[in-house]
């Protein structure tokens, strides 16, 4: 496969994206045919590149020094962009149906696209530069989508979301530069780059730039304290919330994270380090505040992203235990939560549009009247929380085995977070689904006789990602191998 | 060891049954779903009964991840619990036929009630540690709707709670799963023990802590304190039938659990001597104090039964923790006899509700008269509980009393026989009232007003042989014990 | 001789000439002439500067042939002749993009007068860029100053009067430090060529004589052109002068006349005092402090602000800062990323002027950001070129800002006490940019119906939506180009010696 064809994947979906603001649709339905098409010709062309598997170094511009943005694809960047590939023509197609209530549609559809092709120029990228660059442009990108519904709540929430990111991507920066001096070169190569003779003497130096730069990419991983953007941003539409604040967007910061601390900085440098012990400790801190936040949260969208700054820290705390297992770990749960969570926030989407209930309390009985959503959504709460049969128990499971293999006491003590989480992950799903099945008998059954479950357009997506779940909880073997290839350093 | 896959099919079937029931319309006739719900039991029951009677089976489904299959396995320790589930089910099962008939959504309180049937014989059959957690988890998940079926706010919120307790002890366990999956050469339960003594040395700490958890985890559905707030608030609030089995059966769950973890995971002799079986020990004594303590003071009568349960089940875990044959031998037969005799106490308080409505214990003045023959049944399960001989309950403390001294553990070993007879004065103090009350009302009981109201045949016919096992087991039970004492014997 | 040498003295005595030719000129003439003159003195430049980057070295160039000390001296190399190129083409650039704002913000009887100030102002930039006389650049700062007063003056409401006395006053302050360490350095040395100084310095460096007066004379000569540059603490004068003057001016002002200074001051370091001496000395920490709480601060003031030029005005502070945080740094290649930011800097923020004036334009004059809702939208071009401009000062890749930023944290690694406040700073001060550029920008872009503010398209300016696509262009040359510029700037300091 010519690499070329990796730039064709990334430019795709933004010149296309970018297209659709200019193109005359007659009707609505063009414009949906058109995306459609759109993403899922991207989608075939990554997973064609990925079938592939890895190729050669493919250099677009050339900046300073020897930087230059170029693109290659790897293990790491299979999975994120496989994740994404796969997940983004199920989105669209949800969100043709839940955009229909929402206003000037055409750019949410062009940023929306956009935001594709710019999040496989992450998973592409072959050097810290290029991934900063198109770091960057996701914050850029995605903006608009925040902002899409212009109301006060979604300026403000913009405004943050940017800010935050920003600032965090410039203490990421400081690492780039560091980077630049003393590692070989800003390529990312699995075991690190930094060079032993230079760091000689400045290792607490560079720990110091590890850390700000984890914490800085953290941002986009809705690290604490860095998170508040999170749940805020949850004014967006559905679409914007499930697909990007749940996956494309904070699994890019811990793709980045992934990225710096295996393929940069390197393990060998880091583990056993204070470093280690401190970002565990801010992930695991994370892990059990994300999660009292979402049950003390009663906004559902709110909730589910609490929910994600939670889960995020899985992953990051697979990255921190510093080891290939943990790598695999970190892989499998930021591949599965990205299936679960994004079918729950769908659901929630579901049923936002069709009811226009956005609070937890309101969803008394809801359960009867819209069997398919509230069946899904039951699905990835029992998924999320890690029972046996559903992916999340594999992931867990995966991170908990090299917490354990580690043999780092800090470690253990993640395990018991991870566990804290589970439970807490039980009380704040679980209640929506008994609310919704088994409402209190004062409760009034005429008041929800006029909700029905939506249309295939939306229902599609549930019934693939709940399918998703319950295969990849039964039968996960061959891409957990996958991951732990990757992770060892074979691909 | 035979590989089989009949071992599935009491499993599937009521599930699967019990799914259909939840996802049909509902029928015309109410007897459709009964007589179907009868029939789907009496089959299980009836492939129980023969795999309980064959040689030990084993099957491997198929494997979650690298090294973790879902494996079922008939031993010893499973054939026990898995014929007492069956019989106490079809004969709760006979029983809500007749009381459920005032409730509400009767067709999803069957379906629920036929998967955890299902659930439950998984749970025994289950052949390895992952195994068992999937549908550990699976049963609270789905015994939940049997917990809140009324669904008023009370029951709703007692369900959450027995939900969120429950789900925090299973993820205690898993911490410990994580731990002992590194240093044990397999998951599968084996008696003596998995842990590979190679990976072991100089782990021990980590190991016992790990034990630790895992055993704590799973007393949070066997009742014992500091995770007992669930079960008094939860069991009283479902319908009696479900009552019954959750008090009877449910909470053996986690006996169960507790009884691989320490025999077929970690071993007897890997835990003996060391702090956890000290703490394991105190705090189930404490949990039998304190429960007989709590039933005594307590004016409810179902509310009353839920502590006797936490107290009594944590005469089990006395057992257990003993690591003693004669006192495992002791917590078996305890674990039959408790759940003969708390199902029939439960179905009795259930008819005194069904039939007068009356929940408290003060209110049940004169109740001897109107219902002669369920209190008659009442005060012979009470008389198997409290232990008088030559009633079940008195065997079962024997043997726990013997292991007590057998195990040569220094305080406990007076200790634990000292509290076991407090608790049984305690016992009679607050079951034998209602008999009392009931039978002699006193002088100012108004016997104009009598009215008899003896509950119909199938409602009785339960309780009658809940009653007749709880005393006529203990009448003979030479049988039992000695085929339970050749299961404990095989697990040291 | 080449003729080519002869172009540095061509453009400084052709600006001056041309000043006074355009006071007998009606407007327009005077209009054609300045356009003329700054195109052509931009090409000399250009000629020159690829004339020097073929020999490879720089030359001396002795007025009427007079040799020193009695001659007047101009020196040209790469870095000068870029430096006069750059300034000529952002000052083409800021003078197009305000021309129609002129009309209707000056006189137009004065018309002719403002270009006479703006040729002065051009012949003073480039008599600072290559004169090698520390007298001269004296006289160049003052004409400078006066011609920089006239600017801010020429739009006249009360506003400019008073920012304009208060620019003249701190302006003179500095021009008075400025003299005084001069005299101290001729004291000194006995010189006042900037060659011969510094042959004098290195001698006195070497038998430790005078380290206290030569200490004491940088440190005022720092001051006085920090004084004009608008380094934190003296920045006071910098929003109004910036914030009220017309648009051209203020472009002009922030991003050629105080760069103009910062130049100079670069030459002292190299051609007049030695770096060496510069770097061992104690000034330059205090420079970097300075340069690192001007970071802080004017974006923080930036962010209070409530009136859109005020704030870019705030901004050019806290810029003003990073360039004295490269000096700060004491290396050479603090010193580059300094110069990158200078050119990187002044085109950012005369793009950011002239666009902001576009969507002030086009929400009713006002400046204020309520009213600038959905600007974007009414004038495209302008929204866009400001979107451009914004990204580039918070350092987004492709952009100039994101090649000077690492360029600077490039710099700061490996100071043993420098690295961390300085990498730490960059980073905060990205947030503070972020902050209040990204809210302009959202704001512009949130849509808001209002049907009394006029609507402008491409269209309707053809030569302001023309200057912004050039902004656009040079500022995203700067950050993809930034290899040769790089290359440029170390030869240039090379030839500096």
């Amino acid at each position: 496969m010519n690499p070329v064809m990796m730039l064709a994947a990334v430019l795709l979906p933004i010149i296309g994206g970018a297209l659709v603001m200019a193109l005359p649709f007659k009707k609505r339905l063009h414009m949906e045919i058109y995306l459609e098409v759109l993403v899922l010709a991207t989608s075939i062309l990554v997973w064609a590149i990925l079938a592939e598997g890895p190729g050669e170094r493919f250099p677009i511009v050339k900046f300073v020094h020897n930087l230059s943005l170029s693109l290659k694809l790897d293990g790491c960047g299979m999975v994120f962009a496989g994740l994404v590939s796969a997940l983004w023509p199920l989105a669209m197609l949800f969100s043709f149906e839940y955009m229909k209530k929402e206003e000037h549609e055409k750019v949410f559809f062009m940023f929306y696209t956009m935001t594709y092709g710019v999040t496989l120029g992450i998973s592409f990228a072959e050097d810290m530069l290029t991934m900063y660059f198109f770091y960057e442009l996701l914050t850029l990108v995605t903006v608009p989508l925040v902002l899409h519904t212009l109301t006060r709540e979604a300026i403000l929430a913009s405004r943050k979301y940017l800010y935050y990111s920003l600032g965090g991507a410039a203490f990421a920066f400081i690492s780039l530069v560091f980077l630049l001096v003393y590692g070989s070169s800003l390529d990312f190569s699995y075991g690190g780059v930094l060079v032993t003779e230079m760091t000689a003497g400045k290792e607490n130096t560079l720990l110091v730039v590890y850390v700000m730069a984890f914490l800085g990419f953290g941002v986009k991983a809705a690290v604490c304290p860095f998170n508040a953007w999170l749940p805020q941003a949850g004014v967006a539409p559905t679409p914007v919330t499930a697909l990007l604040h749940a996956v494309a967007v904070v699994k890019a910061g811990a793709f980045a994270i992934i990225r710096l601390t295996y393929y940069s900085f390197g393990t060998d440098f880091l583990a056993g380090s204070w470093a280690q012990k401190a970002v565990m400790g801010i992930v695991i801190f994370t892990i059990v505040y994300g999660c009292s936040r979402a049950v003390k949260e009663t906004h559902i969208k709110r909730r589910l992203a609490y929910s994600t700054i939670s889960n995020l820290s899985y992953v990051l705390f697979g990255v921190t235990i510093m080891t290939p297992l943990g790598l695999a770990g970190a892989f499998t749960h930021l591949v599965f939560h990205a299936v679960m969570k994004i079918c729950s926030f769908f659901c929630a989407g579901a049923i936002m549009h069709q009811t226009d209930k956005h609070y937890v309390h309101e969803l008394n009985g809801l359960g009867k009247e819209m069997p398919a959503v509230f069946g899904t959504f039951t699905v990835s709460s029992l998924a999320l929380m890690g029972v046996p049969g559903l992916c999340g128990f594999i992931s867990k499971w995966n991170l908990a085995n090299a917490a354990v293999m580690s043999g780092n006491a800090m470690a253990y003590v993640g395990i018991g977070a991870l566990l804290v989480s589970a439970l807490l992950t039980a009380i704040y799903m679980l209640s929506i689904v008994v609310r919704a099945f088994f409402p209190p008998t004062e409760f009034d059954e005429a008041g929800t006789k006029e909700y029905r479950d939506p249309n295939w357009l939306m229902l599609t997506p549930l019934f693939v990602f709940a399918a998703a779940m319950l295969f990849f909880g039964l039968y996960s073997a061959p891409i957990v191998q996958f991951f732990t290839d990757i992770s060892n350093g074979v691909m | 060891m035979k590989e089989s896959v009949t071992i599935l099919f009491p499993v599937c079937l009521p599930i699967v049954a019990g799914l259909l029931l939840l996802l049909v319309r509902q029928p015309k006739k109410r007897s459709v779903i009964i007589w179907c719900s009868a029939a789907v039991w009496t089959v299980t029951a009836l492939c129980v009964m023969g795999l309980v009677c064959g040689e030990e089976t084993s099957f491997t489904l198929f494997f979650l991840t690298g090294r973790l299959p879902v494996y079922f396995r008939i031993d010893g320790i499973g054939k026990i619990f898995a014929s007492v589930i069956t019989i106490v089910w079809v004969l709760a099962g006979f029983y809500s036929f007749v009381y459920m008939k005032e409730e509400t959504c009767e067709k999803r309180f069957f379906g629920y009630y036929l998967i955890v049937l299902g659930v439950l014989l998984a749970l025994d059959f289950s052949g390895n540690l992952i195994t068992f957690y999937a549908f550990y988890e699976m049963l609270t998940l789905l015994s939940m709707p049997l917990v809140l079926h009324e669904r008023s706010r009370e029951a709703v919120m007692a369900g959450l709670k027995y939900m969120f307790y429950s789900f925090c002890g299973a993820y205690m366990v898993l911490f410990g799963v994580y731990f002992v999956y590194r240093y044990a050469n397999t998951l599968s339960f084996t008696a003596k023990g998995v842990l590979d003594p190679a990976l072991l040395s100089g782990n021990e700490g980590l190991l016992l802590t790990a034990a630790f958890f895992m055993v704590l985890g799973f007393s949070v559905k066997a009742g014992m304190f500091p995770f007992h707030g669930w079960l008094p608030v939860a069991h009283p609030v479902a319908p009696a039938p479900a009552s019954a089995v959750l008090s009877g059966i449910i909470v053996k769950a986690g006996v169960l659990g507790i009884v691989r973890v320490v025999y077929f995971i970690f071993g007897a002799d890997f835990l003996r001597g060391t702090w956890v079986q000290t703490a394991m020990l105190t705090l189930s004594l404490t949990t039998v104090f304190m429960g007989s303590m709590l039933a005594y003071i307590e004016k409810g009568l179902k509310k009353r039964l839920a502590y006797s349960t936490v107290s009594q089940v944590s005469y089990i875990l006395f057992g257990l923790f003993l690591l003693d044959p004669a006192g495992l031998t002791g917590s078996l037969l305890h674990v039959v006899f408790h759940a003969f005799i708390k199902c029939g106490l439960f179905l009795c308080a259930g008819a005194f509700i069904f039939k007068t409505g009356k929940h408290t214990v003060g209110e049940l003045t004169g109740i001897g008269k109107e219902m002669p023959v369920t209190v008659w049944c009442y005060t012979l399960c009470s008389l198997a509980l409290i232990g008088i001989p030559p009633a079940s309950g008195f065997i079962s403390k024997w043997y726990l009393c013997v292991g007590a001294f057998h195990a040569k553990l220094a305080a406990f070993s007076w200790l634990g026989p000292v509290v076991l007879l407090v608790s049984a004065l305690l016992t009679a103090g607050y079951l034998l009232p209602v008999t009392i009350r009931g039978f002699l009302p006193g002088a100012d009981y108004d016997y104009g007003s009598l009215v008899k109201k003896e509950p119909v045949k199938m409602m009785l016919a339960p309780l009658v042989i809940l009653a007749a096992l709880a005393f006529v087991l203990g009448v003979v039970p030479e049988a039992l014990i000695r085929n339970f004492s050749a299961v404990a014997a095989q697990m040291m | 001789m080449d003729f080519v040498q002869n172009f540095p003295f061509f453009s400084i005595i052709l600006s001056m000439f041309s000043g006074t030719v355009s006071s007998v000129l009606p407007a327009r003439a005077a209009k054609i002439l300045n356009t003329a003159l700054i195109s052509v003195v931009g090409m000399m430049s250009a000629v020159l500067l690829a004339y020097l980057m073929g020999t490879g070295e720089s030359y001396v160039y002795w007025m009427g042939h007079f040799p020193a000390p009695w001659g007047n001296e101009i020196r040209a190399g790469v870095l000068e002749a870029g430096m006069a190129l750059f300034f000529c083409i952002i000052m083409l650039l800021s003078v197009m993009g305000g021309r129609k704002k002129l009309i209707g913000e000056v006189e137009y009887s004065k018309h002719n007068l403002y270009y006479i100030l703006t040729n002065l102002l051009l012949s003073s930039l480039l008599a600072l860029v290559y004169t090698n006389d520390l007298f001269t650049a004296y006289v160049f700062v003052e004409i400078n100053t006066i011609a920089a007063c006239g600017l801010i003056m020429i739009r006249q409401n009360g506003r400019t009067v008073e920012a304009a006395v208060r620019y003249m006053i701190m302006s003179l302050l500095g021009s008075g430090l400025f003299l005084i360490s001069l005299c101290t350095l001729y004291d000194l040395t006995g010189h006042l060529l900037m060659s011969n100084i510094k042959e004098a310095v290195a001698v006195l460096a070497q038998r430790q004589e005078y380290q206290i007066p030569l200490m004491t004379t940088i440190g005022l000569m720092c001051t006085g052109l920090a004084i004009k540059s608008a380094l934190f603490p003296f920045h006071s004068w910098l929003p109004d002068a910036y914030g009220y003057s017309t648009v051209s001016s203020a472009a002009m002002l922030s991003s050629l006349v105080s760069k103009g200074y910062i130049f100079l001051l670069i030459k002292i370091f190299y051609r007049v005092i030695g770096f060496d001496i510069i770097v061992h000395g104690k000034i330059i920490n205090i420079l970097f402090l300075f340069g690192l709480l001007g970071m802080v601060v004017g974006s923080l003031s930036a962010i209070r602000e409530n009136d859109i030029r005020r704030m870019i005005a705030y901004s050019s502070v806290a810029q003003i800062g990073y360039i004295y945080m490269g000096f700060g740094l004491g290396t050479e290649a603090g010193i580059t990323a300094s110069i990158y930011h200078i050119l990187a800097h002044a085109a950012t923020k005369s793009l950011l002027f002239i666009a902001a004036i576009g969507l002030t334009d086009v929400s009713g004059g006002s400046r204020r950001f309520q009213d600038l809702s959905g600007a974007g939208y009414r004038h495209k071009i302008a929204g866009v070129a400001f979107t451009v401009g914004a990204l580039s000062m918070v350092g987004v890749p492709m952009f100039s800002g994101f090649v000077s930023k690492l360029l600077f944290a490039e710099a700061s690694i490996g100071h043993t006490y420098k690295m961390f406040p300085a990498v730490i700073v960059l980073g905060v001060s990205t947030i503070l940019n972020a902050i209040y550029f990204m809210k302009t920008v959202i704001r512009i872009y949130v849509p808001e119906k209002r049907p009394d503010f006029e609507v402008i398209t491409v269209k309707d300016e053809k030569e302001y939506s023309l200057t912004l696509v050039c902004f656009i262009v040079l500022n995203v040359a700067l950050g993809m180009l930034s290899q040769p510029i790089e290359g440029w700037i170390h030869a240039g300091l090379a030839m500096f010696g």
